[in-house]
């Protein structure tokens, strides 16, 4: 049901997602992450179209982390701030971060090779059911993703996530 | 340096006085990856300062291109600290230069697919150029044609920003296009009539085309170079 992928660039790094549906503790979750007591990236779900989104955001983060320009003060919030199409980090956590009634949750894991003990670890403390990653695209709103990247139609005509992903990249250019 | 120890194992496609484009799988994709390496012979300082506007300058064009909807390849991801930036590889297309080329080896397929060709390059341009980007090394290698998913009508696709930049001056397009027409009747003999068709339509898509036309027929009577200095 994981989604790992080993990255390229950082060959000892690899990404795990897990999604969620029916999340009953959201709040503490929150709470939990905000303090650093969990070791992921607690994500919504809806902000996203794909779990290609997530893992640019990962490898960028662990890049910007690796040259010490990360923008965020760990590496779980700078994977968050990497979605959003702004500099604003307050900003990029209420659209990306999970909020209190949440019932759909995206957890993002940066992780060395066997990890599984980690995974598991954080699974646990989610009292939510998990689901297979190819069902991301069920908990995506279009509409609101449009909205926030501000895709035009003709833009949009090349594909969403395409215009998505493009603008999570070139954000710190324009 | 994670980026430079990835090309290593990379397959290498082209090698320019600038760069270096290699191909590579990145997170499951398949992506190209284009280096401006260091240049010895500038002070270093200068050099990064160079490289690094150059880079910057190139993602924005095409970031500013898609915003437009024109069809560029898309930024996965920009290592600044050596001059890299991760694309999209677009997969079964040909350049706009092999289609012409046989397009009029064959006589069965007609003139009227090489019009449409003109026609579709010529819009696209001018669409392009009212975003105020100046491509900077428009050649008939720099446009891929690839069928669209939903459709069988083709689709142009820009690469190649390397040397590009946002300018509205009416000055910076026609030179654009004066570079095109170099690039096109050189590389194709005998295409007068299929190059002024492109400018028939660049001329009917733009609404500033007019001003642009004029600075064109000034650029070939006096070249590429405004200035007679340096």
């Amino acid at each position: 049901m994981h989604f790992t992928q080993k990255l390229e660039l950082f060959p000892e790094q690899h990404v795990t997602q897990m999604l969620f549906k029916d999340v009953n503790n959201a709040a503490e979750l929150r709470q939990d992450a905000v303090e650093g007591n969990i070791h992921a990236a607690l994500i919504n779900p809806t902000m996203l179209l794909s779990p290609f989104q997530a893992l640019l955001a990962a490898n960028k983060a662990i890049h910007s982390q690796s040259i010490g320009k990360m923008k965020t003060r760990s590496l779980n919030s700078e994977i968050i701030f990497n979605l959003s199409p702004t500099n604003n980090i307050s900003e990029a956590f209420k659209r990306f971060g999970i909020s209190h009634q949440d019932r759909s949750l995206l957890v993002v894991v940066v992780h060395s090779r066997d990890d599984s003990e980690v995974l598991s670890h954080i699974a646990i403390r989610v009292d939510g059911q998990e689901v297979p990653v190819e069902e991301f695209s069920s908990f995506s709103d279009p509409a609101k993703i449009r909205k926030l990247y501000k895709v035009s139609p003709q833009e949009e005509s090349g594909g969403l996530l395409d215009a998505v992903v493009c603008r999570m990249a070139t954000k710190d250019v324009m | 340096m994670a980026t430079l120890q990835l090309l290593r194992g990379a397959e290498m496609l082209k090698q320019g006085a600038e760069g270096r484009v290699y191909r590579a799988e990145f997170l499951g994709k398949p992506a190209v990856i284009k280096q401006r390496f260091p240049k010895r012979y500038r002070h270093p300082e200068l050099d990064e300062k160079l490289t690094h506007r150059r880079t910057m300058q190139e993602v924005r064009s095409i970031a500013r291109c898609r915003r437009a909807g024109i069809s560029t390849p898309v930024v996965y991801f920009v290592d600044y600290s050596c001059s890299c930036i991760f694309l999209e590889e677009i997969v079964d297309s040909q350049t706009v230069r092999d289609f012409i080329a046989s397009a009029r080896r064959s006589s069965s397929r007609s003139d009227q697919e090489l019009q449409r060709l003109a026609e579709l390059t010529g819009r696209i341009l001018a669409k392009m150029h009212d975003e105020d980007v100046i491509h900077g090394d428009l050649t008939t290698s720099n446009m891929l044609l690839r069928r669209s998913a939903d459709s069988s009508e083709l689709e142009l696709v820009l690469i190649d920003f390397g040397l590009s930049y946002i300018s509205a001056l009416a000055e910076d397009k026609g030179v654009d296009l004066y570079v095109l027409e170099k690039a096109f009747l050189s590389t194709h003999p005998n295409t007068e009539p299929l190059f002024q068709q492109l400018l028939g339509s660049y001329s009917a898509s733009s609404k500033k085309s007019s001003a642009v036309i004029k600075k064109l027929e000034e650029v070939r009577l006096r070249g590429r170079k405004r200035s007679m200095v340096g």
